[in-house]
């Protein structure tokens, strides 16, 4: 079992609750990020130096160097490896059994069941091992729905709705502690620069993770709307929450 | 003939083995010009007295055209005893037989089946593995209505002798029409067949099924969560058939060298074969004959795989061994079922009490396998695998994914980006793999399916010879390719 001293990596908290989203607060943040910047609005921008570049080029390396804020800011090496981005094994995965998490009872108490090893997957754009041979738009969808990208179609998700708007019927979540439920609230643009970032910012690592293990409804009863809240979430203010005065 | 004599002396065995002395006599180049064609093999409708022959496909060859083969297949419902001492089960057959009947041809030969759907539902027949044309393929794009007959007309090519075997192939429909019992194994013998015709032969169809208790073949209804366990995993059963039956005997003398070809038939189990105290000679596999025979200690055959063995009576007269099914992980985590690490024992072969015979001479050379070129490659086309997909996508009818000339040389890159095995095949064109994970495959032979383990790639190149048109290549877990994971490569003329 992983024992690493980040907060979100107390796994014993994770497993006491099984709704994983709830477990940590979210991360989301528009710091730093130009949430109206379009790639159409970047087109052909001069650089700091007055260079010219090529729009494409430009838009993808600013694309990416957004990604890569966001990937640092919301921590996904602290479970998917490296201390920062120049550490040896940066996003590259889990590397041993050291790097499991034990989910479900078993966390807390030794032998309890049911019990379920997952593991960070390997972030870097290998084309077997990693997401390299996933699109930009499977990454969005799993960290947007929660969809594991091998068992997603590439096909833009609609709806939230089992079944409907190109939404599984019978969809398969991202192991915990995976913390999507928390991410998917962050703007579009954001998740497609995480996904830019990792697909097209970082070197592939040859490095292969076992799946993890999990129920058979792969985690569907645990990802239910009142586990995991709604999506988007109720308009401001709810019963909770009040204007400011 | 010594081989003849001793099948008769095992009854139970030998009606289920696909060997019959016809078939044999054909094997040993005897009888080349007389009616032959078709086998019969398998578990028969209790309401049907056993036969064997060509009648019972109604195979005819023609006096004044021996090198045309017509027979008579029809896939209707029955209802057959498959389980011993368990009800019977409403199944569909070809023939009235589950297995259908083997069908044996000869390189050469111009085969013309006549087949009748007596099915409630479409069906067709693919010829899987044969190098025939596409429309006589048995594809989705050709499904033959229920009441409908239609003709399959091919001709078997020269060097493509080996063991193949024939199912039902249409669109979402091919898993649970194999389930009900429609499958059956077609052997291609060739006129020059390095191998002493001495050897006896045993075609063994692995097959598995479950059942309610009633008798009835289980399919879970869709939608609920056994039948999205099947979707995931594919669909397996707790019975393991040999040619319909369960765990039957073959007999061996000591010394003696048995020919086996070997097919699984089954939906989605993997069979990785040991026979206990025995060490195997494979000498072919999908597409025949390899250039030499190769030792082995199992046989991984993955689903849809046929493997040719040499077996080699090296146990005492009077001794046993049996031939099992050692465990293999194929699955992911989350649906792995509990009892996937059991070994499964298959058949049990027992050793007549007889004194040894003189051993055989066997070839250090079966045949040539001629490479494919790979400096006349001129694409490569990369298949991801994933749970129901192939390159991100379900099957279309509508949509071509891979398009090519007649003729033109390719390498397949078929990536698996998935923890579940998935077993990749080509319609059509026999391939020969290149290397599985980076590692050079240790030697060359034909192939029709590559099972792709997780997280691995396999390479393999082929040659789109002799018929264009629209070919299916998917994975060969028949709930997985049920479920669109499947795709069109369309060679163009």
């Amino acid at each position: 079992m992983r024992t690493s001293s980040a907060s979100y990596r107390n796994v014993g908290r994770l497993a006491a609750v099984l709704a994983v989203g709830a477990c940590m607060s979210s991360a989301a943040t528009t710091g730093g990020s130009n949430r109206s910047e379009t790639p159409a609005a970047m087109a052909g921008r001069t650089d700091a130096a007055g260079q010219q570049r090529a729009p494409v080029a430009s838009d993808r390396r600013a694309q990416v160097l957004r990604g890569r804020a966001l990937t640092i800011e919301h921590a996904c090496n602290g479970c998917h490896g490296g201390a920062d981005p120049a550490a040896a094994g940066y996003l590259a995965g889990a590397r041993g059994p050291q790097d499991d998490f034990l989910i479900g009872p078993c966390a807390t108490t030794p032998g309890a069941t049911p019990c379920f090893k997952t593991r960070p997957r390997n972030l870097t754009p290998d084309n077997i091992t990693g997401l390299g041979r996933f699109s930009e738009r499977q990454i969005f969808n799993a960290l947007r729905f929660g969809l594991r990208p091998g068992e997603t179609p590439d096909v833009e998700i609609t709806s939230t709705v089992p079944g409907q708007g190109n939404f599984p019927a019978h969809p398969k979540y991202l192991a915990p502690p995976m913390p999507w439920p928390s991410w998917r609230h962050m703007p579009d643009q954001q998740l497609w620069d995480i996904a830019a970032y990792l697909k097209y910012g970082v070197k592939p690592v040859r490095n292969k993770v076992a799946d993890s293990e999990g129920p058979p409804d792969f985690w569907a009863s645990a990802y239910t709307p009142d586990k995991i809240g709604a999506y988007p979430a109720p308009p401001f203010p709810t019963a909770n929450e009040k204007e400011p005065e | 003939m010594a081989s003849h004599r001793w099948l008769f002396r095992f009854p139970p065995f030998a009606l289920a083995c696909a060997l019959l002395p016809l078939g044999a006599a054909a094997a040993q180049g005897h009888d080349h010009d007389e009616p032959r064609a078709a086998s019969a093999s398998g578990r028969r409708s209790t309401s049907t007295p056993p036969r064997r022959g060509p009648s019972s496909v109604g195979a005819t060859r023609a006096a004044d055209d021996p090198r045309t083969v017509e027979l008579t297949l029809t896939a209707a419902p029955a209802r057959l005893a498959l389980r011993p001492g368990g009800p019977p089960t409403e199944v569909y057959a070809y023939n009235g037989r589950v297995p259908g009947p083997t069908l044996e041809l000869r390189e050469g030969d111009r085969v013309v089946v006549h087949f009748r759907n007596a099915l409630p539902r479409p069906t067709t027949v693919h010829w899987h593995g044969l190098h025939i044309p596409s429309d006589a393929d048995g594809s989705p794009f050709h499904p033959v209505a229920p009441g409908a007959s239609h003709d399959y007309v091919f001709t078997i090519r020269r060097g493509t002798a080996g063991t193949y075997w024939y199912h039902p192939h249409p669109h979402h429909d091919t898993g649970a029409q194999v389930a009900r019992g429609l499958y059956g194994a077609i052997v291609v013998r060739a006129a020059d067949d390095p191998l002493p015709a001495s050897l006896a032969e045993r075609v063994l169809v692995l097959s598995d099924n479950r059942f309610d208790a009633d008798g009835a073949v289980d399919l879970p209804e869709a939608g609920s969560p056994r039948a999205r366990m099947d979707a995931e995993n594919g669909r397996e059963g707790d019975v393991l058939f040999v040619n319909g039956e369960v765990m039957p005997t073959l007999t061996i003398r000591s010394g003696e060298v048995q020919r086996w070809r070997v097919i699984n038939a089954s939906a989605a189990r993997v069979y990785r074969l040991a026979l206990a105290g025995h060490t195997l000679l494979q000498v072919g596999s999908d597409g025949g004959l390899f250039e030499r025979p190769v030792k082995v200690e199992e046989i991984m055959l993955g689903v849809g795989e046929r493997a040719e063995l040499l077996v080699r009576g090296t146990g005492a007269p009077g001794s046993r061994s049996e031939l099992r099914a050692l465990p293999y992980d194929r699955y992911i985590p989350q649906t792995r079922p509990a009892d996937w690490d059991v070994t499964r024992p298959l058949l049990a072969l027992r050793y007549s009490s007889k004194p040894p015979v003189a051993a055989v001479a066997l070839p250090e050379r079966l045949r040539p396998v001629p490479p494919l070129d790979t400096t006349r490659v001129t694409a490569t086309r990369v298949m991801t695998l994933t749970q129901h997909l192939i390159n991100g996508r379900s099957m279309d009818m509508a949509r071509v994914d891979v398009s090519a000339s007649l003729g033109a040389t390719e390498i397949w890159e078929v990536e698996n980006l998935v923890g579940m095995d998935h077993p990749f095949h080509l319609h059509g064109f026999q391939f020969q793999l290149l290397d599985r994970n980076g590692v050079p495959e240790p030697y060359r032979s034909w192939k029709d399916v590559v099972n792709v383990p997780k997280h691995e790639t396999a390479r393999f190149i082929v040659r789109y010879d002799d018929y264009p048109g629209k070919w299916m290549f998917h994975c060969h877990i028949l709930d997985h390719e049920d479920h669109g994971m499947m795709g069109v490569l369309e060679v163009r003329p």
